[in-house]
């Protein structure tokens, strides 16, 4: 071979070897398979001592076996843990400390983001403000427009992979929630944000993970409108997805409510793509499982808290407010109950059901443990506008089973009337007086109620039918109108506005004053 | 704007839960009996959830 022939030789080889060995780099980044695992719960509200089944009564969930099991599945492969929304309002072991337990909790477990849920705003915008600045994690709201601290995304790091997370509340956030805790805050529609901000960062990164609150079936519809969402982990609609869903080229999953359950999305990528997905839901069972001991002296801790606060004095009741007669006949605990309703939501008049009230307020020393004895249920305060003619049904009703002490018996406020338990039923209600004026049938008044009767509970169907949502019920740019639903606070409980009034107020005291009365 | 239980028609409220379509149609007596709530694809919901216009959920 002549040397020109041999050099030209060389040089193909040494070509070759380079090209080779390009492709053996290839092989090595993009050739491989990645496995990653998320772990994900949503809609917490705060349910660290786990929660009993309607039913059956059984405990499900727990905080501190949850934790566990996140150690224990984070010890396996490279994972992130994150929430989707609603974990700091809820149960009074969160709602006591105003979400400041459930952080501390959070911040223990590593969490490494979560979205902003509707019910974050119910302890108002300072309070969230302050929840954010002690999370050790990015708290994610791409969506919501006027309020600082949220970021819209971050991108995530594991074993090489780089996930970019977005995340995403329910437009309807202003209708769960007293409207002081959303003033100035705008709540953009979920999807055209997404979209945004998928574009923003999609060449830097592997996958695109959302991180929604906007509920099941809106997630759905995310997936089917919006292009390169590989995986959306919701919450909002509380959905027990056992498995993930395929909607499109999109993973849908959900880990049901409360810390009952932890899910758990192991993800394998292949030359940078999903290649497959394994998910299930881990059921949460305090009889057979194991406490994460750090977790668990938290969650301690703050019952030991929840003990003492139960104990300490709030006010001073000048005589005590029996609730021995509050399922048939006025009382002053009902009154008072109902002029703090009354007085919350602004409205004309109250209408609470007399089964919502337990226990007396007994003379002397009133604790914030008395005040959740006496008012035990969940029960928040709407107000609606309702006629005269609509009032007087709500009445007739509320007396119409007088005779067996049933709980709708009607407690009132702003509202007097007189009745004849002798007579037919639908037919007592004798007089009734709206601040000493007669009842117009015809005018429009403000009832403050609560969501239980609201709903139509303890069969107030005039209540339900009342709330047709008029032809101009709309909610535009975050806010609700409608000409029927004046006030609607699902983020704080009758009781715990009780207790506030009773600590303002510091002597409280209510009397019999002739709202109702029983006519031979 | 409503929605269904069981294929009835009940209205629909801003930032309704489950519980309270329950109670709106009479069902929830029977989830205290032991009963569980579910969504059109067949997935449990939670008695807190939230529901959306349109929204169908079956007690069984």
């Amino acid at each position: 071979m002549k040397i020109s022939e041999m050099n030209v030789y060389k040089q193909i080889q040494r070509c070759l070897i380079c090209i080779f060995l390009v492709f053996l780099l290839c092989c090595t980044v993009y050739g491989g398979t990645e496995e990653f695992r998320i772990l994900y719960v949503n809609d917490f509200h705060g349910f660290a001592q786990g929660d009993r089944d309607i039913s059956s009564g059984e405990l499900q969930g727990g905080i501190a076996y949850l934790a566990f099991c996140v150690e224990k599945l984070r010890s396996e492969k490279h994972s992130i843990l994150v929430a989707a929304g609603d974990m700091i309002q809820g149960d009074a072991w969160a709602n006591l400390f105003k979400g400041k337990s459930v952080i501390e909790i959070m911040n223990a477990m590593g969490f490494d983001a979560m979205v902003v849920g509707n019910h974050e705003f119910d302890f108002g915008q300072d309070v969230l403000k302050e929840r954010i600045s002690e999370a050790q994690f990015p708290v994610l709201g791409a969506n919501v427009v006027g309020f600082g601290g949220l970021r819209p995304y971050i991108i995530k790091e594991i074993g090489g992979l780089k996930i970019g997370i977005i995340g995403v509340v329910t437009e309807e956030t202003p209708q769960s929630t007293h409207p002081k805790n959303v003033t100035g805050i705008h709540f953009l529609p979920p999807g055209e944000t997404v979209e945004k901000f998928i574009n923003e960062i999609h060449e830097k990164v592997n996958l695109i993970l959302v991180l929604s609150h906007v509920g099941y079936t809106n997630d759905r519809i995310l997936a089917h409108r919006v292009k390169g969402i590989d995986i959306i982990v919701g919450g909002h609609s509380h959905t027990k997805l056992v498995s993930p869903v395929f909607v499109e080229n999109t993973i849908v999953v959900q880990a049901f409510e409360h810390g009952k359950v932890l899910g758990v999305l192991d993800v394998t990528l292949k030359d940078g793509k999903i290649d497959g997905v394994k998910g299930r839901l881990e059921e949460i069972q305090p009889r057979t499982m194991t406490k994460h001991e750090i977790i668990a002296k938290i969650v301690e801790r703050y019952e030991h808290a929840i003990d003492a606060l139960m104990n300490v004095k709030i006010g001073e009741a000048e005589e005590t407010m029996s609730a021995e007669y509050v399922r048939t006949r006025e009382t002053s605990i009902g009154n008072f109950v109902a002029d703090i309703v009354r007085e919350t939501a602004q409205a004309d008049i109250a209408i609470i059901n007399g089964g919502s009230i337990r226990k007396s307020i007994h003379k002397g020393a009133v604790t914030l443990g008395d005040i959740y004895s006496a008012l035990p249920f969940d029960n928040y305060i709407v107000a609606l506008k309702l006629r005269g003619r609509e009032i007087k049904d709500i009445l007739e009703h509320g007396v119409s089973a007088v005779e067996e002490k049933s709980g709708r018996f009607p407690l009132v406020s702003g509202i007097a009337f007189t009745y004849r338990p002798m007579a037919a039923k639908g037919s007592r209600i004798v007089t009734m007086y709206v601040h000493g004026k007669p009842l117009e049938y015809d005018k429009e008044y403000s009832v403050a109620t609560n969501d239980f009767l609201a709903m139509g509970g303890d069969g107030y169907t005039t209540f339900a039918h009342a709330i047709q949502v008029a032809p101009n019920y709309s909610s535009t740019g975050g806010t609700l109108t409608s000409s029927k639903l004046i006030y609607n606070d699902a983020g704080r409980y009758v009781r715990d506005i009780v207790a506030d009034y009773i600590k303002t107020k510091r002597y409280v005291s209510s009397r019999i004053e002739r709202r109702i009365q029983e006519i031979e | 704007m409503i929605l269904y239980v069981n294929d009835e028609q009940i209205t629909f409220f801003p930032g309704m839960t489950v519980k309270h379509a329950l109670i709106n149609s009479g069902y929830m007596e029977e989830i205290v009996a032991g009963k569980k709530v579910y969504d059109e694809w067949g997935n449990e919901l939670g008695l807190d959830g939230a529901l959306s216009e349109g929204t169908r959920i079956y007690v069984k």
